[in-house]
């Protein structure tokens, strides 16, 4: 029951990225705190959202950009690190989120060349003004992402379960990939920051809101 | 029952689900205008309202949230009887300033300003609560667009750029960076403190030093190479050289 749950959230999240409603439940904090709180950890589920949030960081979802899938790779990262010592957790499945949301990424491209085909064998009927043909061919393609982010959160899950069952690393290696993955999305964040603030007096309150952040983080320790 | 406003309203936030690289979100458009088109067959028969719908189903490309303004303009425009060549002209020229102020409002402005103030009050330890109001606070900046936009285009037709010239709409392109860079500046320190906070001292030096070098090696060949594949690529080396797998 709580893996159909969580398939369920995973496809939700996948279709909120691009096809709708696009409410933000697609964001790594919000996908992995909901996952991990269907598993009965949901501050597993923060932290791993932390950590991918700050690789999500860097997209900007403008036009026709190729970008990973967060969401379900999120679903799959909570999933794989619940109820287990966070240092060893965390290395293993925010790995497992960064393939699942690459995977997503290429499933979503591969998505949009079919609908594409689709929709230009019936390119005749769509410039008649046929409606009945119009809103199939949409509401096809709306049930093809939903089956893309269900296969894509499956695949996840499979391999959190893999990951759980098994095991892939030793106790070091845990460690080692927990710490490569938070500090590459610590220069991921800080690179798309960046990118993002590319005027002068935009990176300007990017300083400002840095050093504020640091006073705020001392005082607060 | 719902009007053909309401209905309308409802299939825009699926806009986006025909999105492909031929028309983009034309399919979206056209279905979102579907409702609003009804009246047309009654009015002037059905083969205008085939017409109009063709044209609604053609190439368009802009940000999801402001299509609600394209949608609403041009339904308007072919219910007013306006001919064919300027609504495909209204359409066109919507493009570009409904997708650059909707990159600039919400994906570049009010998306990463309410995502960095999320993470600063997660990593203060606010917990689900701050993404209860993360979600609320995003939402009710992107339910106004689309309502508003939706209506202003309905209500202006070929006139709607006299919404898009709304002095409140320039008031937030012009605020938003700044909030972007603040509240994203100080996500940045408070995320690598809480980071920091979850290793052992040792791996916070090695921590450190590989943000630092991954940040430098992603400011050089970003775009070729993101985040994503650095750190998978980083984690695959480091345990192939460590000899750590099980």
């Amino acid at each position: 029951m709580t893996w159909l749950a969580l398939v369920l959230w995973g496809t939700l999240v996948g279709l909120d990225l691009v096809s709708g409603p696009q409410i933000m439940i697609a964001r790594p904090l919000v996908a992995a705190t909901v996952a991990g709180a269907i598993v009965g950890d949901a501050a597993a589920g923060v932290t791993v959202g932390i950590v991918l949030e700050l690789f999500a960081l860097e997209v900007l979802p403008i036009g026709a950009a190729r970008y990973p899938d967060y969401g379900p790779a999120a679903v799959s990262a909570a999933a794989a690190a619940a109820h287990a010592p966070m240092i060893l957790a965390l290395g293993a499945g925010v790995t497992l989120g960064l393939i699942v949301a690459g995977i997503g990424g290429v499933a979503m491209h591969r998505l949009r060349e079919w609908n594409a085909r689709r929709i230009h064998r019936h390119a005749a009927a769509l410039d008649a003004g046929d409606g009945r043909q119009l809103a199939r061919l949409h509401f096809t393609c709306l049930a093809a992402d939903a089956a893309r982010s269900a296969a894509v959160t499956t695949l996840g899950l499979a391999g959190a379960a893999v990951l759980r069952q098994v095991g892939v690393l030793s106790v070091r290696g845990a460690v080692v990939a927990g710490t490569v993955v938070v500090a590459l999305a610590l220069a991921t964040a800080a690179t798309g920051v960046l990118r993002l603030g590319g005027s002068r007096a935009a990176r300007r309150w990017l300083a400002l809101g840095a050093a504020l952040g640091v006073l705020v983080g001392v005082v607060a320790r | 029952m719902i009007g053909p406003l309401t209905r309308s309203w409802l299939r825009l936030f699926g806009s986006q689900a025909s999105w492909n690289y031929e028309r983009m979100v034309g399919l979206g458009v056209g279905v979102a205008m579907q409702p609003l088109l009804e009246r047309l067959g009654a009015e002037r028969g059905e083969d205008a309202r085939r017409s109009a719908l063709a044209r609604a189903a053609r190439y368009f490309n802009a940000h999801p949230y402001l299509t609600a303004f394209a949608v609403g303009a041009q339904a308007r425009a072919e219910l007013d009887g306006v001919p064919g060549v300027h609504v495909e002209r209204l359409r066109q020229a919507l493009v570009a300033p409904l997708g650059s102020m909707g990159d600039r409002l919400v994906w570049a402005g009010w998306l990463p300003a309410t995502v960095g103030l999320a993470l600063i009050a997660v990593t203060l330890g606010a917990g689900w609560i701050a993404i209860v109001l993360f979600l609320v606070a995003y939402n009710v900046v992107h339910l106004w667009l689309r309502t508003w936009g939706l209506r202003a285009g309905w209500r202006l037709g070929l006139r709607v750029s006299e919404a898009l010239g709304h002095p409140a709409l320039h008031r937030a392109l012009a605020v938003m960076p700044a909030a972007a860079g603040l509240l994203l500046g100080a996500a940045l320190p408070l995320s690598a403190m809480w980071a920091a906070s979850l290793f052992a001292p040792e791996s916070r030096w090695a921590m450190a030093t590989l943000a630092a070098a991954g940040f430098v090696v992603l400011r050089w060949l970003a775009p070729a190479i993101g985040g994503l594949r650095l750190a998978l690529l980083t984690v695959v080396v480091a345990l192939a050289v460590g000899g750590v797998w099980r």
